[in-house]
Parts: structure tokens; sequence; C-alpha cells
């Protein structure tokens, strides 16, 4: 958790995942190499580089972009979103070798400074179809420079879970920065229905997982329930929630998860504090609740990360009326202990 | 239920037998689709075509030096038999700066024997040189020569691409179009000729070195008309085995369609 780094950033599953990562590219990057030169012997160095390099990362970023909807349709799916980090900065890194190679071939030995020619080379930017396309890449690659060089818990840590969380949303900025990059620029030349096919059926697909969701998440947040006279709302039936399970719940403007556990009923904030994880889709496991990012634990009846840490979230009050849960929509402050009800 | 009961913790080493499978079938598709993209990306290229830029392997040509409207060397391959050689810079750059040196020194250099040591350039016919040392030029003789005088071809109409020759002809595969256009840009800006390379039937040539109405160099006036299908309109004249066209920049038009110059 949030006191040592490295206890989060290596094990043996993120040295197998780092492995299967390296070997992942290298195969990309050898089929592609090898096919090129065995099908375009006349192509040059720098332009094979340069699309190797390009075409390996906007895959990636694809495949980056469905863990995190699959994760939430599927906990299955975990272990792939907990080492997603190194994943992205692996992207990143493919990127930089498009972007630098790209560059220096197109940008660097001429009258001007290389980047105010990415600016400037190409004027038409009223025209979509002669657009320039180098800014759009030129934009995301900053953006997923700053996205690897924070991908960190130090940055996480002092730029607050809120603002580092909010910052790398920007990927989907990025996202859509590389799609028209790539449509506007090597689509308008290299115009295979094949390769163009396979972006779509990508972005699709990333739409798609996102859509559905979203979907499924707006139920939670269209739940409606009516106050009793006290102003408590009746949530569910008690035998609805699984042993050492949660159901979240939107209660007033917050996300609310109510756990069951040892024949008790606890409820806290949803979210937790850490990267801002569903803490309602994780387990009770050693008496704690324990998110299903990246293992953060809070206990259940105050909403405090056992010592030494030092993470809190909001704590809530339930009732238990023969089977049915109420809870006081009024959450405490983070951390207020609160009798668990039995049940 | 033991399925739905499965957890997975980061820090933790134990992984469910559900979560692994489902761990294992993510990998095996996300590599699957790396592979099915290398074999797409890598297979449906378009053939880039046998023009070649001799870059790490320098040549010397001799031969009668030509200013305008670009610096060429009329080279003599046999008896009656001559070759223009386009002549470049480094880079992004036309050959003017490096040949200053030599005109300080020797003054005009029209029609005078050169040789230059620098690394050639070439496709379908044509040859450039690139030049990347001012004292790789050397005056060989300073007797003028002869040399061919333009020969007027009339008025003609032609449709194709602005191109920067030193990319299109061997530096840069591909040298044209719209992911080329920004480099082309510069390298015209820094005094490399613009070369209208026609997607026509014309019966006179493929390739013509664009110049004003007055025959002198254009570069930053053509920028917005790069690497695109356009049609142009001017004076034709024979330069050895070059074309030139004299053009009204303003009255170049944009043709609303693909390129089609290879």
């Amino acid at each position: 958790m949030g006191l040592d780094y490295k206890l989060v950033l290596w094990n043996k599953h993120k040295k197998t995942y780092d492995k299967i990562i390296a070997l992942g590219m290298l195969l990309y990057l050898v089929v592609f190499v090898a096919l090129t030169l065995a099908l375009n012997p006349e192509t040059t160095a720098e332009t094979m580089i340069i699309r190797a390099f390009g075409s390996l990362a906007i895959l990636m970023l694809h495949i980056i972009l469905v863990i995190g909807p699959l994760s939430r349709l599927n906990p299955q799916f975990l272990p792939i979103l907990y080492n997603r980090r190194h994943l992205g900065v692996s992207m990143f890194l493919a990127a930089l070798v498009h972007g630098a190679f790209s560059i220096i071939q197109f940008h660097t030995l001429g009258d001007v400074n290389p980047i105010y020619a990415i600016i400037t080379s190409n004027m038409d930017y009223g025209s979509l179809t002669n657009f320039p396309f180098q800014v759009l890449g030129f934009l995301a690659l900053l953006i997923l420079f700053y996205m690897a060089s924070t991908s960190h818990d130090f940055f996480l840590k002092n730029l607050s879970p809120k603002i580092w969380k909010g910052l790398h949303m920007m990927v989907y900025l990025a996202y859509g920065l590389i799609l028209m990059h790539v449509f506007l620029g090597a689509f308008q030349q290299e115009t295979s229905p094949f390769t163009i096919g396979i972006i779509i059926v990508g972005f699709i697909t990333v739409t798609s997982l996102h859509l559905i969701t979203a979907f499924k998440e707006s139920k939670i947040d269209k739940f409606n329930s009516e106050k009793n006279s006290e102003g408590w709302l009746e949530v569910c039936e008690v035998d609805e929630i699984p042993n050492d399970r949660a159901k979240i719940f939107t209660v007033g403007n917050e996300r609310v998860a109510i756990f069951k556990y040892e024949g008790k009923l606890s409820a806290i904030h949803n979210v937790c504090k850490h990267q801002g994880g569903p803490l309602g889709e994780g387990k009770i496991v050693d008496g704690c609740v324990t998110c299903p990012w990246h293992g953060y634990q809070y206990l259940p009846h105050n909403g405090q990360s056992p010592p030494p840490f030092t993470e809190k979230v909001a704590t809530y009050e339930l009732r238990l009326n023969g089977k049915k849960v109420y809870i006081n929509p009024n959450g405490f402050e983070e951390g207020t202990e609160v009798q668990p009800v039995t049940c | 239920m033991e399925k739905k009961d499965e957890f997975y913790i980061g820090y933790m080493n134990h992984l469910g037998e559900g979560t692994k499978r489902t761990t294992k079938r993510f990998v095996l598709f996300a590599i699957g689709i790396l592979l099915l993209g290398a074999i797409s990306f890598g297979f449906f290229q378009k053939e880039a075509v046998n023009s070649t830029f001799d870059f790490n392997a320098p040549t010397k040509i001799s031969g009668t030096y030509q200013e305008a409207p670009y610096p060429m060397l009329r080279v003599k391959l046999g008896e009656g038999t001559f070759k223009n050689v386009l002549l470049l810079g480094f880079g992004k750059f036309g050959a003017n700066s490096y040949l200053d040196d030599i005109k300080q020194k020797e003054g005009n250099l029209n029609g005078k024997h050169l040789t230059i040591e620098g690394n050639l350039i070439y496709y379908n016919g044509k040859t450039l040189l690139e030049i990347d040392d001012s004292q790789k030029i050397s005056l060989t003789n300073s007797k003028v020569k002869d040399y061919v005088l333009p020969e007027v071809m009339g008025k003609q109409k032609l449709t194709g691409e602005i191109v920067d020759p030193k990319c299109y002809f061997g530096v840069m595969k591909p040298g044209y179009g719209k992911i080329h256009r920004s480099c082309a840009a510069l390298c015209i800006s820094g005094g490399i000729p613009p070369v209208l390379v026609t997607s026509d039937n014309n019966t006179l040539s493929e390739y013509f070195l664009l110049t004003d109405l007055k025959g002198n160099p254009i570069h930053k006036d053509i920028l917005p008309y790069i690497g695109q299908p356009s049609l142009l309109r001017g004076e034709v004249e024979k330069m050895g085995d070059w074309y030139t066209m004299r053009i009204d920049v303003s009255q170049i038009e944009k043709l609303d369609k693909k390129s089609s110059i290879y």
C-alpha cells in the first residue's frame, strides 16, 4: 500500500507480465520487419521503423483501453488491470520511437526549429483532408509522455489521487488525437481496407466496452428510493448481498457500498482513496474491505485502513427492519466508527 | 459460487483458477491481435520504388556548371551524350550556400568546369547530387565552355503534384503526398527546387523544374501548393535533359482528387 512504493511495483506476476509485454512487442516488430523486407525491399530503414513502432503503439493503446471496462464487467480481468501501467509505459516508448524518428526524418535539418516546423510546415488548419496531422500526433505524444513520466505511486501520492486520476483520463484525449493523426495522415496514403479496418474494429470495440460499462454503472446511479419519515432510505433485502461482498447504491450523489461479513452489515463510501477504485466491487479479506484495483484495504466498521496505513473513507449508518436494509443518506466524517448491524 | 468468490489481489501471489484462465486467454488474445496487426500492417503497404540515395558512398562527378534557374552540373556521359545533374545541399537545403565559397574565390562559375564530390540520388533517369561540404567543390577548368541554352517548348497545361526532388528521387520513401508534405515544404523553403511530377499523358516529360514567370527560382511562394494534386499552366523550356516550367504561382489550381503520381 501507500507507505512503500516498491511493495506495489514488483512481484512475481509483474515480472512475468513485463516479460510477456517485451515478448509481444518483439514478436510484432520481428514479424512486421520480416514482412516489410520480404515484400517491400526498396523501403528505407527510417520508414520501416516509423511504421513498425507507430502501428505497434496504436495496437497496444487499444489493448490498454479495453482492460478497464473488461475488469469492471468481469473481475477475472483484474490481474491485467493491476499491471496495466507497465503496458502503458511500454506503449509510450513505442510511440516515442515513432515520434522521434518522424521528427528527425521530416522536421530536422531544415531552416527552422523542428518543433516549430511541426506546427508551421503545413498551414492548412482549415481543411480536413489536408489538415497537418503531425500536430495531432505530437500533442498525443506530449500527453503520453506526461502520463508515462507520472506513472508511479510517488506522483499519485503527491498530486493527490483525484488529480492524478483526472489527469490520466487524458489518455482518451490522446486516443482521439492519435485516431485523427492516423486517419488524416497515414490512411490518406496507405489506403488498404485491412489496415484501416483493424483500427475501425478497434475503435468500435473500445467504444462499445466503455458504453456497456457505463450502462451497467448508470443502473446503479438510477437507483431511487423513497425516504421514510426519518429520512432513511430503503436500499435492498439483506439476502441480496452475498457474504464477504457488497452491493453498491447511489445515495444522494455518492456511491455507497454495503458489505455483508461475519453476520454483520457495514456501509462505507464506494471510492478508494488510492485511485478511485470501486470498493463495492471488492471483497472482505482478512476482515478488511479490499479494493479490487490495487488491494488497498479498509476496516468495514470505521472506513480506516488498518495501521500503519492512514487512508480513510466515509462511513454510513445502517438499520435492519426484518429483511429490509435501510441507510442514512447522511454519511459520517471519513474514518468514523459505526456499529455494524447484525443480520 | 467458487468462481464468483475468486478475488485477485495484486500483491499476493495467489491466482484463482478462473482468474488464471481468463488472464491467459486475454494474453493469448492480445498477442494474437499484435500478430494479426503485424501481418496486416506489414503485408498491406504500398510498395516503395527503386529510387536510390547513396548516402554512404560518395561519388566525384565533373561537368559544366549551370547556375540558372537552379544549380546543375552538365556531365558528359559519352560522345554527344550528357546528363544534367541537379545540385542540392545537405539536409533540407539547396546547393547555393555550398557554392558561395568557390564563387567568392573564382567569380562567376557559369559555364566553367567543376568537380564535386557528393552523394548521388537517382530514379527513373534523373540524377541529383547532395553536397555536404563546400570544400568538396573544385574548379577543374576555368575556361568557359559552351553550354546548352534553353529550348522553348511552348505553353503547357499539366496536372501532377509538386514535390521536393531530393526526397522524391531517393532520400525518402514515400517522398510525396500528404505524409511527406511538411518535409517537402521545409526542403523547398530551404532552397531545394520545386519539381512538378506529372500524372497526365503529356508527351514531354514526367518531371518539370518550376520557376516564376521570369525564370527565377521560386521557394516560399509555392509552399501552400506542395504535396497535393494540382493543375499548372506555363511556358515550358528544355534545358539538357530537364524541363522547366515558368508559372504564376497564384494560378495553380488544387485538384480535389487522390495523388496518382506513383
